[in-house]
């Protein structure tokens, strides 16, 4: 073991109380941070499915010919007041039918291909614009119903969804960015305040040190060294406690949110998800202990001379 | 070794140094005697850069020493093996640990700490106290572990700043032996001291101080 992980070692078991104390901070700091991580990503991720959902879906007619379709697909391609078209035929409306209820494979086994219609989807650039494309279609020939994949109430109820959808993402990202934020700054704060009363300790011990020739970063070592070791705790305990409680709560969320992909339902995507947060926080954690380490160590060693 | 060229240093309106000019060649032995106040400290201080002058040089193997850098004065004093008056001991490491640090902040390899160490502590007579404490020493002990710590890096030159001046005799004395012997192993050796008892007793070079002046050399 280095001299300066020794020296690291023995100040925390001088004052172990300081040392909870910081890692107690750093811990909530990252136990928040990882929550926000999850519902700004949950929220993305939400707001995704919906912004790239269909918004309109035209019910073709039974037995319309591939041409037909292939010129009515072209028409709303070309139209600008439309975008991301798309044809659905029988067999992929089947496979939608049958994923929607994999909790009863039963139902599935009792339909075919033939009783689902093809369909056209696609969405408008403006919702505002909904209404007379709908009209429009409606009035095609082998058109045989239009629709809305929300279907709740009235032409603008997805765009009220995405609408919502934005703001509750916008605000919890600024929020929690803002919350994060102060926690950051709290940790920051406590860590200096800690290293600061552990160079005042060794006040003596840094005038022997730098009177036998010791360097700046050799007697800075060890408190640097303390203060990674603090944020290393920290953002361990606090990312392992928020992982165990989305852990706990993924499956009743997906469950609730069904098809909108809240949360990867991989588990090797939910853990990547997880290792990507934590590999970020540890980054941050040890920038946080660093930086306060340095400061506080160069404010005593510009008052020790 | 050490030069010092019409040397003046005042702290306010005292003058600690005035026009001090000596030299210190290899291997030499000199006592820098004069009552409290008289500079003895102040020119030690210089030789480490721990104080500069206000006018004159203070060389160092040719080096003036005001002339190097902050960065710089570590690396100097790593040259100086230093034993104070007060020990300046680490009372939170063992005696071996004191000794080790010296060989830490010289960078000197790990492998080697354990040879050199035990070298040491022999040559001055703690050994089998390796791994006590300092709080658990007697103040000659103490004393001891500050010249093995000053003596483990090979230095050059010893400076030492009234080793004897918290000991009684008999400890002093012993103190004197081992200063003796590393001298006459070719390590220079400039002590301050006020100890005329101590003076009398070395044949070695006395240089005299008096109100930051020199009257004997």
């Amino acid at each position: 073991m280095s001299i300066h992980t020794k020296t690291a070692i023995e100040a925390i078991k001088r004052s172990p109380f300081q040392a909870v104390s910081a890692i107690f901070v750093l811990a909530l700091t990252f136990f928040v941070a990882t929550t926000v991580s999850i519902l700004v990503y949950s929220s993305s991720k939400a707001l995704s499915y919906f912004e790239t959902r269909p918004q309109i879906i035209s019910f073709l007619k039974n037995e319309t010919g591939s041409d037909a379709i292939t010129a009515l697909q072209n028409k709303l391609a070309l139209d600008v007041r439309v975008k991301d078209v798309k044809y659905v035929p029988k067999e992929e409306a089947l496979e939608i039918y049958k994923k929607a209820t994999e909790d009863n494979p039963l139902l599935a086994e009792l339909v075919s291909p033939s009783i689902f219609p093809a369909s056209l989807e696609f969405s408008v650039t403006d919702l505002k614009l909904a209404e007379e494309v709908i009209n429009e279609v409606k009035n095609e020939a082998i058109v045989e119903q239009v629709g809305f994949t929300a279907n709740i109430g009235g032409e603008k109820s997805l765009g009220d969804v995405v609408g919502r959808l934005k703001t509750i993402s916008y605000y919890l990202r600024v929020g929690g960015i803002v919350f994060v934020g102060a926690l950051a700054i709290t940790s920051f704060l406590v860590l200096l305040v800690i290293i600061s009363m552990r160079m005042t300790s060794r006040k003596g011990e840094i005038e022997i040190l730098s009177l036998i020739g010791a360097t700046p970063a050799f007697i800075r070592s060890p408190i640097v060294l303390e203060g990674v070791f603090y944020s290393l705790i920290g953002v361990i305990s606090g990312w392992t406690l928020s992982f165990i409680f989305w852990l706990y709560v993924s499956p009743s969320l997906l469950s609730y949110f069904g098809s909108i992909p809240v949360l990867p339902k991989e588990p090797l995507s939910f853990f990547l998800l997880f290792a990507a947060i934590l590999g970020t926080e540890i980054v941050i954690g040890f920038a946080i202990a660093i930086t306060g380490s340095l400061i506080a160590v160069k404010r005593s060693l510009k008052k020790a001379r | 070794m050490i030069t010092f060229d019409n040397v003046t240093k005042s702290f306010g309106s005292i003058k600690a140094l005035e026009g001090i000019s000596l030299e210190v060649k290899n291997g030499e032995f000199v006592f820098l005697t004069g009552p409290s106040g008289a500079g003895k400290s102040t020119v030690l201080k210089m030789i480490l850069r721990e104080v500069l002058p206000d006018s004159g040089k203070v060389l160092f193997e040719g080096k003036n020493v005001a002339e190097i850098t902050t960065k710089e004065v570590p690396f100097l004093r790593q040259q100086m093996g230093i034993v104070f008056q007060d020990f300046k001991v680490l009372f939170e490491r063992t005696v071996a640990e004191n000794v080790e640090v010296a060989l830490a902040v010289s960078d000197v390899a790990q492998d080697e700490w354990e040879k050199r160490v035990k070298h040491v502590l022999k040559l001055v007579g703690l050994s089998n106290r390796a791994k006590l404490f300092p709080s658990q020493l007697s103040g000659g002990e103490l004393q001891r572990v500050s010249l093995a710590r000053a003596l483990v890096i090979n230095p050059k030159l010893i400076l030492a700043d009234e080793p004897t001046g918290n000991l009684d005799w008999k400890t002093a004395e012993g103190i004197m032996d081992l200063l003796e012997k590393i001298n006459k192993e070719g390590k220079t050796v400039i002590m301050a001291t006020h100890h005329e008892g101590i003076i009398k007793n070395s044949k070695h070079r006395v240089i005299e101080l008096k109100d930051g002046r020199i009257i004997e050399n």
